[in-house]
């Protein structure tokens, strides 16, 4: 374990150890450290169901689900291994930030509103639903396989970087490291579940965000302008596409088939903790704009956040080599070698908390994931097979209990990548080979009712056994679709190879489906072509898309009112466009809330008492509204 | 140092050509769906947005490329 140490540069370690010599330093560490438990602790409150342990009660604001999901999908090997790229290949090296758009129209139109409207609790859910509950446990054991995987990334790529900091004054080895940091991130997530996931994401991604930014205006201050920087870099480094086929290390078509086709649709569509991100929104156009927002602002600036440090690194070894000597710079360690020329020692433990930070919200979500696959597909399940009746709060001691084993697993898989070399080839391998079958089952899924249980099952494991295949014979079966990139015989076409895992398990999950008798199932709202029995199965009667108004009321609780319900007078009720069963959405009136105080309900009758919005005992708690805040009230659909 | 066509543009095409392709058959099945609806407006602003989009990154990566060739 000491190999990862010990691979690091001289010039790296005396940056990395310089800085832990600083008071300073440990003091926005340990702070850091601290402030993300007191999140753990504080929004533990808001858990009082496994609704609100996995989805946060589906109350959410798009604004505050897209930072959490930019700290999401910023992970703390991003800023290393973009860095890397960055220093190697320029402005390219953000392609895999800049290609997320062509799947969108998909995700906001089919995929999100079928997980949001049927209620779709995870991911395997979904393919029990759709098909039966043999692909379910497929689906169930690779999720799983993947998850604990790239929470072990998470883990070990934070050790890696917080070792030669930690190592000369604490004395700590790699794993010591991975536990403190597991030990930390399992605390808050077990008992703060997914809101205090997304408001330590909100903290995260704002940390991130600013420290890459932070970095690069220090960076081109260091070069004397943005000019300055501009013309040090070759002619090459400035185009934001990489060569077209000529480097099988890094090539632009084989990047575009493994990034901007398997790797967004992996990112939106199998993502279980995404997912329930956008589970956590108060509704589907809250969580589409979350999407939309993400991906053309928010993940651009991500993009110039985790890449600076090696295009500045590169301008500056061009400019003044006698500083950052190219000969002496490892790639992956370009981020700490510019950091550590760029900051004070102070200024390096920001850095240092914003890579943590990048860790702990990607960790937190799939840890978070984790539970909800464990509990939904795994524990619920069993219960239920076993006939044992069970109520929500045992299941949310359990969601609690698998976290907690979520994390200890997660530092057992960190140790195993700790052996690959360069963690952004393992990362790449992880996306190829476990999500092609994944994604191809989802998408037939979704987009084609013809696509059998039988077709889905013929996905999983023959797709599998195909990309298993393609290892061994990369000649014969992935050369076909190689684009004219040179086989390099160490690492055969690993950015390609992403298409023919595409091919081989999209062709056999239609010519499996085709081969097999037309299934007879009730698929409505499970596919593209009935999302409106999707509105229709989410609200429990037909839709009503009157627009109405926003009311400001007082509210009171009236113990008759069935559970889950409210009621308004005849002139709000009017005002609302409403009717007896409309859904409606009930908020504290701050904003800047974005929703944490607030619960969705359904219109039960009318009242004669006014201005005042009387609220079943459970609405009321599901809510958290404080007495004498006025509430916001608004019919959804 | 000119750079070649093939450097410079061909990612480009290939990005917006293959790229263009998904993005607007999943354009073509979302508007033949019941997910869309034409008379709900949100769904239309939705459909604006998504193609906004679209053009926004042609246009960042667009002027990215003549950026660096300047």
């Amino acid at each position: 374990m000491q190999e990862s140490a010990e691979s690091l540069s001289a010039q790296a370690m005396d940056a990395a150890a310089a800085a832990g010599s600083s008071p300073i330093f440990w003091v926005i560490v340990i702070g850091y450290f601290a402030l993300v438990l007191g999140f753990g602790s504080y929004f533990a409150r808001f858990n009082k169901s496994t609704s609100d342990f996995f989805f946060g009660g589906r109350r959410f604001s798009w604004w505050l689900i897209t930072m959490s999901i930019v700290a999401t999908g910023v992970g703390s090997h991003s800023f290393l291994k973009y860095s890397a790229k960055a220093w190697e290949h320029g402005v390219s090296g953000t392609m895999a930030y800049m290609n997320d758009w062509f799947f969108m129209p998909l995700f906001m139109f089919g995929w999100l509103p079928i997980i949001y409207f049927m209620k779709v609790r995870s991911i395997p859910e979904y393919f029990e639903r759709r098909f039966n509950p043999l692909v379910r446990r497929l689906a169930t054991i690779a999720l799983l396989v993947y998850m604990l995987g790239y929470i072990g990334i998470g883990f070990a790529t934070m050790a890696k970087t917080l070792l030669p900091i930690m190592a000369p004054h604490l004395g700590w080895d790699l794993m010591t490291i991975t536990w403190v940091v597991a030990i930390v991130a399992g605390v808050y997530i077990t008992f703060g579940g997914q809101t205090a996931v997304i408001f330590t994401d909100l903290l995260q991604g704002f940390i991130l965000l600013l420290a890459g930014m932070i970095l690069f205006v220090l960076g081109l201050n260091y070069l004397g302008g943005f000019d300055a920087f501009w013309n040090a870099l070759p002619a090459d480094f400035k185009l934001p596409l990489a060569n077209y086929n000529d480097d099988p290390g890094f090539n632009f078509v084989g990047i575009f088939w493994q990034d901007a086709v398997a790797g967004s649709v992996g990112f939106l569509f199998m993502n279980q903790g995404l997912i329930m991100r956008f589970m956590a929104c108060r509704s589907v156009n809250d969580g589409r704009k979350a999407a939309a927002f993400n991906v053309l602002f928010a993940l651009p600036l991500s993009a110039v956040a985790v890449t600076c440090a090696g295009l500045i690194g590169r301008a500056i070894a061009t400019t003044r080599p006698d500083i950052l000597d190219p000969e002496t710079v490892k790639a992956d360690e370009v981020f700490v070698r510019v950091t550590a020329i760029l900051s004070t020692k102070a200024g390096f433990g920001f850095f240092v908390a914003a890579v943590t930070a990048a860790l702990m919200s990607t960790v937190d979500t799939l840890i978070n994931a984790v539970a909800a696959v464990g509990i939904n597909d795994v524990y619920r399940p069993y219960r239920e097979a076993k006939g044992k009746e069970t109520d929500d709060r045992h299941y949310l001691r359990a969601a609690m209990w698998i976290s907690a084993g979520a994390t200890v697993a997660g530092v057992g898989s960190a140790w195993a990548f700790n052996q690959f070399d360069s963690l952004y080839e393992a990362h790449g391998w992880f996306h190829s080979t476990l999500t092609p079958p994944l994604v191809a089952a989802i998408f037939l899924g979704i987009f084609w009712p013809r696509f059998t249980a039988k077709g889905a099952v013929a996905t999983f494991v023959l797709g599998s056994a195909f990309i298993v295949f393609g290892r061994f014979f990369p000649g014969l079966l992935i050369a076909p679709f190689d684009h004219g990139i040179p086989m390099d015989d160490e690492a055969p076409y690993k950015y390609i190879g992403a298409l023919y895992n595409l091919v081989a398990c999209f062709s056999i999950g239609i010519v499996v489906s085709l081969l097999t008798r037309r299934e007879v199932k009730d698929i409505r709202g499970l596919t593209i072509w009935t999302g409106e029995d999707a509105r229709h199965f989410f609200k429990g009667s037909a839709p009503d898309d009157r627009p109405g108004l926003k009311l400001h009321l007082r509210w009171q609780v009236n113990p008759a009112l069935a559970e889950g319900t409210v009621q308004v007078d005849a002139e709000a009720l009017e005002g609302l466009a409403g009717s007896e069963g409309a859904m409606v959405y009930l908020c504290d009136r701050r904003k800047w809330l974005g929703g944490l105080r607030s619960t969705h309900a359904v219109l039960q009758g009318v009242h004669a008492h006014g201005e005042v919005v009387h609220l079943s005992p459970d609405v009321a708690d599901a809510g958290h509204f404080l007495v004498g805040q006025e509430i916001v009230v608004e019919k959804e659909f | 140092m000119e750079l070649p066509f093939d450097r410079v543009w061909l990612p480009y095409l290939y990005l917006y050509g293959v790229g263009g392709l998904i993005f607007f058959g999943g354009l073509f099945i979302v508007l033949k769906s019941t997910s869309f609806q034409a008379s709900r407006p949100e769904d239309r602003r939705w459909i604006r947005v998504l193609l906004f989009g679209f053009f926004w990154y042609a246009s960042l990566h667009g002027i990215g490329i003549l950026a660096a060739i300047a």
